[in-house]
């Protein structure tokens, strides 16, 4: 009894001992299963809940004009954030930031109280403002570098360069937009792993895919003449009471656009405030009836076509009646005037005589292929293509006639100097852009080359620049010469269509100059439209000063010496 | 003469195997000292790491869990040391009233307790908190050898059964209960349940108590939503990932993140506030993300050396008392360890109960030093070579 109870307790006591190594010996394997066979399944689920990617803004491309003056560059900004994880306190929180972050402390608090791991507090402040913040050194408060777009000119190309959106620097307007892929570069990405409270954790897996830098834009924009015709543009409109204008200014062999100016403008730096029509593009977007100027293409077509020579001479009618339709010539003027008088006078009943000659469809097709009913292709966004009906849809009674002086067609101020410039350009018709050179972060440049068609013929286009003189020298455009050059060019004064009457109105006219400078080889082509002006009221009274004004210091900027 | 030649090989073989079994008592020591050292420093490495962000996130000192860790092993050392120097007898007297002084504390306890979490554990003395029922577990185990030892023999009716059981470990497991503190109470439970176990207490009494106590520790996880919301969400993770079963799946991710040989010392992620109670009762999944499945092999392996050598130096007690203290003792600390590595490892629901010797926590560490100090003691405890010479 003595020896067996013993021995049988024993073997109790040993199972206990084997019992619990038999439980280690689960326990080992669960960890084998846990750590080995399973581990990548676990281990992927905590790199979920840990890894976070931000990204890393790209420094978006400056934009210079075409001697390198800075137009839209990136300054320094300081975004301040909150990881409201880490505070305790939102309200007194709040109270302190909000003059600093000038901000309602009462949203802040909401900001701050809100359960994310990140809130923004205020975007892009510029560094010295947000010093004081830095130097409180406050809990749960973060900065980011995050640049702001600044304009360094201003209003001056507001229209042409466009702006960005705020905080993320997309852009939305103007060459800001239309070169948005080539400006924006490609952001980076950073791969950082995170605890709850969003702090990195050091030993943790960090990834860096560095942004690419934006590309440079050089613009073909000459400041100094963007900056005159502003200045001619905003003294015609404070003389003339037009509620608008534009002014387009270009190299009619490169095609390169030197100043394109509309008035009203808005600072690109502040837009707050700004009315939505003064946002506009003018000169590319909205659209008018050309008037007189467009005589210039029902002569050439008929120059072109042989129907009439420079010197074809003309019995000139008192008036045209087209069922209830008269026109008449606003000029005085003899009862016979050649192809260049007709020019000159800007007889109406003269050119509709021509046109009569040239035909719908031989008028229509020279319009085409002047660029009138199509858009341009200008590197800008939104461009109005103007309305050019197909010849079938005229109206066999007035229409033709009433195109050929400029009615039934509508363009924009751009298309309407097209026109002219394939006349100085010898008849080549050069596709006109804004963008010069586009250079990448390399510095690599890459030029952008127009495309180019020929509209009409050498000897056409010199004999309409012949013209273009005399209405200067002789005609109604006197008010546009230019001390010291031969200047060619045309007026316009057109009766406003009003689309919500859809009648043309009694008092409101579109006031036009187009034309061209040194007339024996030009270099520079100008259109300027006034819009409503209620003072000197036509093309020849308000506008030529202008075209007279702006291309005198367009000439000089370019270095055309006098005399050609 | 010839009675001195006579006497000379027996006293040279009860010498031999008095030498024989001083070696091998000396050697069971050695098993149980050395994973016993090796854990503490494990421990120490451990929590340095999983308390360092908490630490400086709540006092601004990384170092300031360590430090408090240390001074507690500082404790913990002299009391192992102490605890092994006291002959196993003085233990034997001083079972019973160190199990009133229990008793007393955890009944202080229930009133004056300190409350945190929802339970009410701890006694705040001074600038030290103590917890009670790190203390009850020993002590328990102390009394109910000390009784059974004395009694085995006559356990044989269910009254001789059931006063000793129901007055030591039944008292205990009551006022744990009320904590509430189910795992400390399942610990105490399965040191008595071995204590018993290696007796000559009736076989059929045994299993009816354990079924009872069983039965009784099912119905207090059914009446607490909280508790049974954590039995059940061990059974499946996926249902409630950011609520009940947080924890488990944090401590499953760190562990995975581990994987074979770890992210290197220092470098858990987990401890990033992802796992809360990293360094107390999640310590493991710290140390299994930082050492991988390596090191947390190597601790399960000292563990299993630690419960080899508990078992031997019960196997070779010199007398009841000592074979039934060494078994209840050594399943105390393995029986914790299986818990918390089986809730860490999500095969077990999450008690709350440290691992021994390598959590952050004082009491539960220099309790389970003494109960080591206490294993020494017995190992050491050989009767008189004149008395065992047959």
């Amino acid at each position: 009894m003595e020896q067996e109870a013993p021995s049988r307790r024993n073997g109790r006591l040993v199972s206990v001992g084997v019992l619990l190594v038999i439980a280690w010996t689960l326990i080992g394997y669960r960890l084998t299963v846990v750590q080995g066979a399973r581990a990548d399944e676990f281990a992927a689920r905590g790199l979920e809940q840990r890894l976070q990617s931000e990204i890393l803004a790209a420094d978006r491309g400056t934009i210079f004009d075409r001697d390198g003056r800075e137009l839209a560059v990136n300054v320094e900004g300081v975004t301040v954030y909150a990881n409201p994880r880490e505070i305790t306190d939102p309200e007194s929180l709040a109270s302190l930031l909000a003059p600093w972050l000038a901000r309602n402390p009462t949203d802040l608090a909401q900001d701050l109280a809100s359960d994310a791991a990140f809130v923004y507090l205020a975007r892009q402040l510029d560094p010295e403002s947000a010093q004081p913040i830095r130097d409180a050194g406050l809990t749960g408060i973060h900065f980011l570098s995050e640049p702001r777009r600044v304009y360094p000119t201003g209003a001056l190309a507001a229209h042409v360069v466009g702006f960005v959106s705020d905080g993320d620097n997309a852009g939305l307007e103007g060459i800001e937009l239309f070169y948005e892929a080539e400006l924006a570069g490609t952001p980076g990405v950073l791969l950082v792993e995170r605890d709850p409270q969003g702090r990195v954790i050091p030993q943790g897996e960090y990834r860096v895919e560095h942004p690419e830098q934006g590309s440079d834009l050089v613009l073909t924009i000459k400041s100094e003449i963007q900056y005159s015709a502003t200045q001619a543009l905003a003294a015609a409109l404070e003389r003339t009471g037009a509620t608008s204008g534009s002014v387009v200014v270009l190299d009619p062999e490169s095609g390169e656009i030197l100043a394109m100016v509309n008035l009203p403008s808005f600072d690109p730096n502040d837009r707050s405030g700004a009315p939505v029509d003064a946002l506009r593009n003018r000169a590319v977007t909205d659209v008018f009836e050309p008037g007189s100027t467009q005589k210039l293409v029902t002569i050439a077509g008929a120059l072109e076509s042989g129907i009439v020579a420079p010197n074809t001479s003309f019995e000139i009618p008192p008036r045209i009646e087209i069922l209830d339709t008269v026109f008449r010539d606003v000029t005085v003027h003899p009862d016979r005037l050649t192809v260049t008088e007709i020019v000159a006078h800007s007889s109406n009943l003269g050119t509709i005589l021509v046109g009569d000659l040239l035909g719908i469809r031989r008028l229509y097709t020279y319009m085409y292929s002047f660029g009138q009913g199509r858009p341009s292709g200008l590197d800008f966004p939104g461009e109005a293509g103007g309305v050019l009906r197909p010849p079938e849809d005229w109206c066999i009674t007035t229409c033709l006639a009433g195109t050929s002086i400029g009615y039934h067609v509508s363009v924009t101020p751009l298309q309407m100097a097209m026109v002219y410039a394939v006349v100085a350009n010898d008849g080549m018709w050069v596709q006109p852009h804004l963008v010069k050179e586009i250079v990448d972060g390399e510095g690599n440049r890459q030029a952008i080359l127009p495309l180019a068609r020929r509209v009409i013929s050498v000897e056409t286009a010199a004999q309409m620049r012949i013209m273009l003189e005399a209405v200067v020298l002789r005609g109604t455009g006197s008010a546009a010469a230019v001390p010291g050059y031969r200047v060619g060019g045309k007026t316009g004064t057109t009766e406003k269509y009003l689309p919500d009457i859809q009648e043309y109105s009694k008092e409101e006219v579109v006031a036009s100059f187009i034309g061209m400078a040194p007339i024996g080889d030009p270099q520079i082509v100008i259109a300027v439209v006034l819009d409503s002006p209620q003072e000197y009221a036509s093309g020849g009274r308000g506008a030529a000063p202008v075209f007279a004004e702006v291309m005198l210091a367009a000439l000089h900027h370019v270095g055309v010496i006098p005399g050609g | 003469m010839a009675s001195r030649v006579l006497a000379m090989p027996i006293n040279r073989a009860v010498v031999r195997e008095a030498h024989r079994r001083a070696r091998s008592h000396s050697r069971a020591i050695g098993f149980l000292l050395v994973p016993v050292g090796l854990l503490l420093v494990v421990g120490l490495g451990s929590i340095l790491s999983a308390s360092s962000v908490l630490g400086l996130r709540e006092t601004g000192d990384g170092l300031f869990y360590f430090k408090r860790q240390i001074a507690w092993l500082g404790l913990g050392l002299a009391s192992l040391i102490l605890a092994a120097t006291i002959p196993l007898r003085w233990w034997r007297k001083m079972a019973f009233p160190l199990f009133v002084a229990t008793v007393g504390l955890l009944l202080a306890v229930l009133l004056v307790g300190v409350r945190s979490n929802g339970a009410q554990r701890w006694l705040q003395i001074g600038p030290i908190t103590i917890q009670p029922s790190e203390i009850a577990k020993l002590t328990t185990i102390l009394f109910l050898a000390t009784i059974v030892s004395r009694r085995e023999n006559s356990m044989n009716r269910i009254r001789d059964f059931f006063w000793p059981v129901a007055g030591s470990v039944g008292i205990v497991a009551f006022l744990v209960i009320l904590q509430p503190d189910l795992g400390t109470t399942l610990l105490v439970a399965a040191g008595a349940f071995a204590v018993l176990f290696a007796s000559a207490a009736p076989f059929p009494y045994i299993i009816g108590s354990a079924l009872l106590g069983g039965s009784a520790a099912l119905l207090a996880a059914l009446v607490s939503p909280y508790r049974w919301a954590r039995v059940t969400a061990f059974l499946d993770l996926q249902s409630d990932p950011l609520g009940s079963s947080y924890q488990a799946v944090q401590s499953l991710v760190a562990l995975g993140t581990g994987g074979l040989w770890g992210v290197g010392l220092g470098a858990s992620r987990a401890r990033w506030s992802f796992l809360p109670n990293a360094h107390t009762d999640f310590v493991f999944s710290i140390l299994g993300e930082e050492s991988g499945l390596a090191g947390s092999l190597t601790v399960v392996f000292l563990f299993v050396l630690l419960t080899v050598a508990g078992t031997v130096i019960a196997h070779r007690a010199a007398d009841r008392f000592g074979r039934l203290l060494a078994i209840g003792i050594t399943t105390w600390i393995a029986t914790q360890a299986i818990v918390n590595i089986g809730g860490v490892t999500g095969v077990l629901p999450i008690t709350g109960v440290p691992l021994p010797f390598v959590s952050f926590g004082g009491t539960a560490l220099v309790m389970s030093m003494i109960g080591v100090g206490v294993l020494v003691s017995i190992a050491r405890d050989q009767p008189n070579i004149a008395v065992t010479a047959r």
